[in-house]
């Protein structure tokens, strides 16, 4: 097989085969999603967490998870429309880092009459990471969908040309 | 492709049932051999020896020579399309056909290739991207026999593939597989219980009953010289129509039928004179005009053909075959003749040859 031609076949597969690399890394996005949700909040803390902001941030993370796993499903079968969703939603949620982990590891709260920081480094870490790693899943498998969707529509065109 | 051997194979159960008895039959390279017979008879217990789905309780297997009696299934390199087609529901018609060859770890462009020309065959490129719950059952059933041609199997086995679709749909897959294997020149074994599909497809039939072979040969010598009662009457729609007579000098005679007998039936029938035997004709060797009466009972018009039901002189019942359109009533009277005799030994039941 030549290089040319087995470019093509591999090309050519994409019309059947589904975009597995993107739908996996978005729903790699949900996981490191939940893992950042369940580590950020602490009961310790005293009412720190308690106003809006939580509520808000709470309601987030689930629509977060439900478009993403939406978009898992149409970057599966190249839809770019939801790729370019998964862009946007991959910079928010690295710009989210500079929200909410970042005021707590820079609060301090007194509790029992000592003062405490809300987020200490360590789950402050953490939680960064756990949230870059989601916003770049989100990116990385925006862009693969995209790049792929393009790939796929050039194909198709280049076939009904052939067919033409 | 392949040639197969299949020698003095017997299947017993733990049961201590026989199933299978005895089986020998040599398959050329691109041959379609067609197992027939009535439920229960064994081909299916045969055609699943060979796939090495069932052991062999005597008896060799041979593929190109190789003995595989005791190789198991996966490495015989035979593909097998089931009866229920056995698709994965959950996944398109592309994957479900790719699925043997992603199992083995070809090389994904390789096994697009494969697909591609196995669809391209079969008619079903539109089809890829569906789900097998899209499909017809035809085109499902394709779909299976794609999923074996993409391995290139050495030989195909079928297990009464045809028996989950309706009448119209059948012809039509029965005429994909006949022209599939002209195109593949692929040797095949192919199980039915339809005789039509056995006439209509095979190179050769094997016809089976009761775990016996009762007749090995192509599809004319089956029809033509049935080897047995059997036989006689299992293949041909409608079946033969049987007569106990008693040799005379210059007939067959029963109590209620005289039939002539020419110079050449006469020396055959020699040995069996004054003794009874068996007369057998087809519906389709009854001509109208003659002079044995037969009173009519019923009268199916197909067309081309009359299918005409009714009992000689009263009692033996009777099915002809007479060309165009005719409209006998229930209780006329059609003198009929027979053109073509078959007679077999009533003890034996075997056919009476030149030979016996």
């Amino acid at each position: 097989m030549s290089m040319n031609e087995d470019r093509f076949i591999q090309r050519d597969r994409m019309r059947f085969t589904k975009n597995t690399l993107s739908s996996g890394l978005a729903l790699l996005a949900i996981l490191f999603n939940v893992l950042y949700f369940v580590s950020i909040y602490k009961s310790d803390v005293g009412s720190y967490y308690y106003n809006i902001r939580m509520g808000a941030s709470v309601l987030y993370n689930l629509l977060f998870m439900l478009v993403v796993f939406l978009c898992s499903e149409g970057v599966k079968s190249y839809k770019s429309s939801f790729a370019w969703v998964l862009l946007v939603i991959g910079a928010l949620q690295i710009a989210r880092i500079f929200y909410l982990p970042l005021t707590a590891h820079t609060a301090v709260v007194t509790v029992s009459k000592q003062k405490t920081i809300v987020m200490q480094n360590a789950q402050f870490i953490r939680v960064i990471v756990y949230l870059a790693a989601s916003g770049a899943c989100c990116l990385l498998a925006g862009i693969v969908g995209i790049r792929k969707s393009r790939a796929l529509a050039a194909h198709m065109a280049g076939l009904e040309q052939k067919a033409a | 492709m392949a040639t197969l051997s299949l020698q003095h194979l017997d299947k017993i159960y733990d049961n201590k049932v026989q199933a299978v008895y005895d089986f020998s039959l040599d398959v050329k390279d691109g041959e379609l051999i067609v197992l027939v017979g009535p439920s229960g008879c064994g081909k299916s217990t045969t055609l699943r020896m060979v796939a090495g789905l069932e052991d062999i309780s005597a008896g060799r297997l041979l593929l190109d020579g190789k003995d595989i009696t005791q190789t198991p299934a996966k490495d015989r390199d035979m593909a097998m399309v089931f009866q229920n087609y056995a698709l994965y529901g959950h996944m398109t018609i592309y994957e479900n056909m790719a699925f043997s060859l992603t199992l083995r770890k070809e090389n994904p462009n390789v096994i697009h290739k494969k697909v591609l020309a196995a669809a391209e065959i079969l008619g079903l490129t539109e089809q890829l991207n569906k789900k097998p719950a899209q499909l017809s059952g035809g085109q499902r059933q394709r779909v299976a026999m794609g999923r074996s041609i993409v391995r290139n199997p050495k030989v195909f086995l079928f297990d009464e593939p045809l028996s989950n679709l309706d009448a119209k749909l059948r012809g039509a897959t029965r005429r994909e597989i006949l022209l599939l294997h002209k195109r593949l020149n692929a040797t095949m074994l192919y199980v039915t219980h339809d005789q039509t599909e056995a006439l209509t497809l095979a190179d050769r039939i094997v016809c089976m009953s009761m775990g016996h072979v009762q007749q090995v040969g192509t599809p004319l010598e089956l029809y033509d010289t049935p080897a047995n009662l059997f036989v006689a009457s299992f293949i041909g729609l409608p079946p033969m129509n049987f007569f106990t007579v008693q040799v005379g000098e210059d007939a067959l005679v029963s109590e209620c039928l005289r039939v002539p007998l020419t110079a050449e039936e006469k020396e055959l029938l020699k040995p069996y004179g004054g003794k009874e035997i068996v007369l057998g004709v087809r519906p389709e060797d009854i001509v109208s005009g003659g002079d044995i009466p037969v009173r009519v009972f019923s009268n199916e018009n197909l067309g081309m053909n009359t299918l005409v039901h009714g009992h000689v002189m009263g009692k033996e019942r009777i099915t002809c075959k007479l060309r165009g359109w005719c409209d006998y009533r229930a209780g006329d009277t059609v003198p009929v003749s027979f053109v073509r005799k078959h007679f077999f030994d009533k003890e034996t039941t075997n056919a009476i040859r030149g030979e016996a």
